[in-house]
């Protein structure tokens, strides 16, 4: 009986001591963990819309996509005009699990510019998709001018040297994200979401 | 054995990787480039260090009974503190390794380092082992990283070795290819050992 006490003072004072210290810890990273996490998607946003002088993550219109789900929209601005709209499109059609880009339009529904968010395709193959050279044929592409599917698949779109899953899954992402911003385009368009 | 063996012992003679074989899932996961494994390898010697101070600290009032519980506990404290700490402030580096932070809790080295030498020995000399058993898992894993960076993407930490046409060597990138090299290594250790006659 003796030994049992003992056994359960030792690890509960000890349990003790390491919830107090990680308690400290977790307060003193909490902000700047918040404010990594932040500039990252801001980051994201900024390098796919055009020039603008507001916050987009400041901007935002949630828009429901049935079932549940809400997609965020990130909106910038110049001189009260909306200029650019960013959100996130995704697909757990890749070859690694789920891929995740953000998509940047210009008002008229072309797009601006693709970053992929996160990934865990093959490197040197279906890791491709991040490369400037498979982005950059995105731009200025819309959902009147462009069928959204690989070339292979009878698309527009070219596929990366050695990968056909991983770019497929973003491009069906993207043909998505279209399709959605087309749907919800005076939603998200509108002065005050 | 003087405190200065003890530091070096993880260099070579019980290098983690080569020589332990300990911690090979994220050996295997994150040396696809160089930087990973200095990101890891810190994280881990933070980790080894501090663990190895705590539990020889209570050697003397851990109970047998509970002693694995106590490590765990002490282990699993430090690698959280790590995990908050770099996504605070060393955000790109964090988001590179991933679930493998977190999985640092299960990394054998550490708790085997525990179980084998901090519970046993003083202080100061666990600290030195704590501290020569990570540099020695970090050098590691950084060579490691190094060889599969240069061949599957022909840059090291970054930096172009080769020029773009090199046609690069993908197996080298994917797991195959990290235990391939693996192996090649210890091999070549081993091989050295024996010319220095070494009993391993």
């Amino acid at each position: 009986m003796r030994e049992i006490i003992r056994l359960v003072t030792v690890l509960t004072v000890l349990c003790v001591l390491a919830a107090m210290a990680l308690a400290r810890v977790y307060e003193f990273t909490k902000d700047p963990i918040v404010n990594q996490r932040r500039l990252a998607k801001l980051r994201a946003v900024e390098a796919v819309i055009p020039e603008h002088e507001n916050q987009p993550d400041q901007d935002t219109v949630t828009i429901d996509i049935g079932e549940g789900n809400k997609r965020l929209v990130y909106r910038g601005t110049l001189e009260g005009q909306i200029t650019g709209i960013a959100f996130e499109v995704s697909s757990s059609k890749g070859y690694g699990g789920e891929v995740v880009a953000m998509l940047g339009l210009d008002p008229n529904g072309l797009i601006y510019g693709i970053e992929i968010v996160r990934h865990s395709e093959t490197p040197g193959l279906g890791a491709k998709i991040t490369t400037p050279e498979f982005r950059s044929q995105f731009k200025g592409r819309s959902i009147s001018n462009t069928k959204f599917m690989l070339k292979k698949d009878g698309g527009d779109i070219d596929q990366v040297t050695g990968a056909t899953t991983s770019p497929r899954a973003i491009v069906k992402a993207i043909r998505e994200g279209m399709e959605f911003f087309n749907d919800h385009k005076d939603t998200i368009t509108e002065d005050k979401g | 054995m003087s405190v200065l063996n003890d530091f070096l012992n993880g260099f070579w003679n019980e290098n983690p990787v080569f020589r332990l074989v300990l911690g090979m899932c994220a050996t295997m996961a994150i040396t696809t480039q160089a930087i990973n494994g200095i990101g890891m390898g810190l994280a881990a010697t933070f980790v080894l260090v501090c663990s190895n101070f705590v539990v020889s600290v209570m050697r003397k009032i851990i109970p047998e009974k509970v002693r694995l519980a106590v490590f765990i506990v002490v282990i699993a404290t430090f690698v959280t503190i790590v995990d908050l700490v770099m996504e605070g402030f060393f955000y790109e580096i964090h988001k590179a390794l991933g679930v493998f932070i977190p999985l640092i809790v299960v990394n054998c080295i550490i708790i085997a380092r525990a179980e084998a030498f901090a519970s046993k020995y003083p202080v100061i000399n666990s600290i030195a082992d704590g501290l020569g058993m990570g540099l020695g898992f970090t050098i590691s894993i950084t060579v490691l990283g190094m060889i599969r960076e240069l061949l599957g993407n022909g840059t090291i930490f970054g930096i172009t070795i080769f020029s773009k046409s090199y046609q690069a060597f993908l197996l080298a990138l994917i797991p195959g290819g990290a235990f391939i090299a693996l192996g090649l290594l210890l091999g070549m250790m081993n091989k050295i050992n024996e010319k220095l006659g070494y009993k391993g």
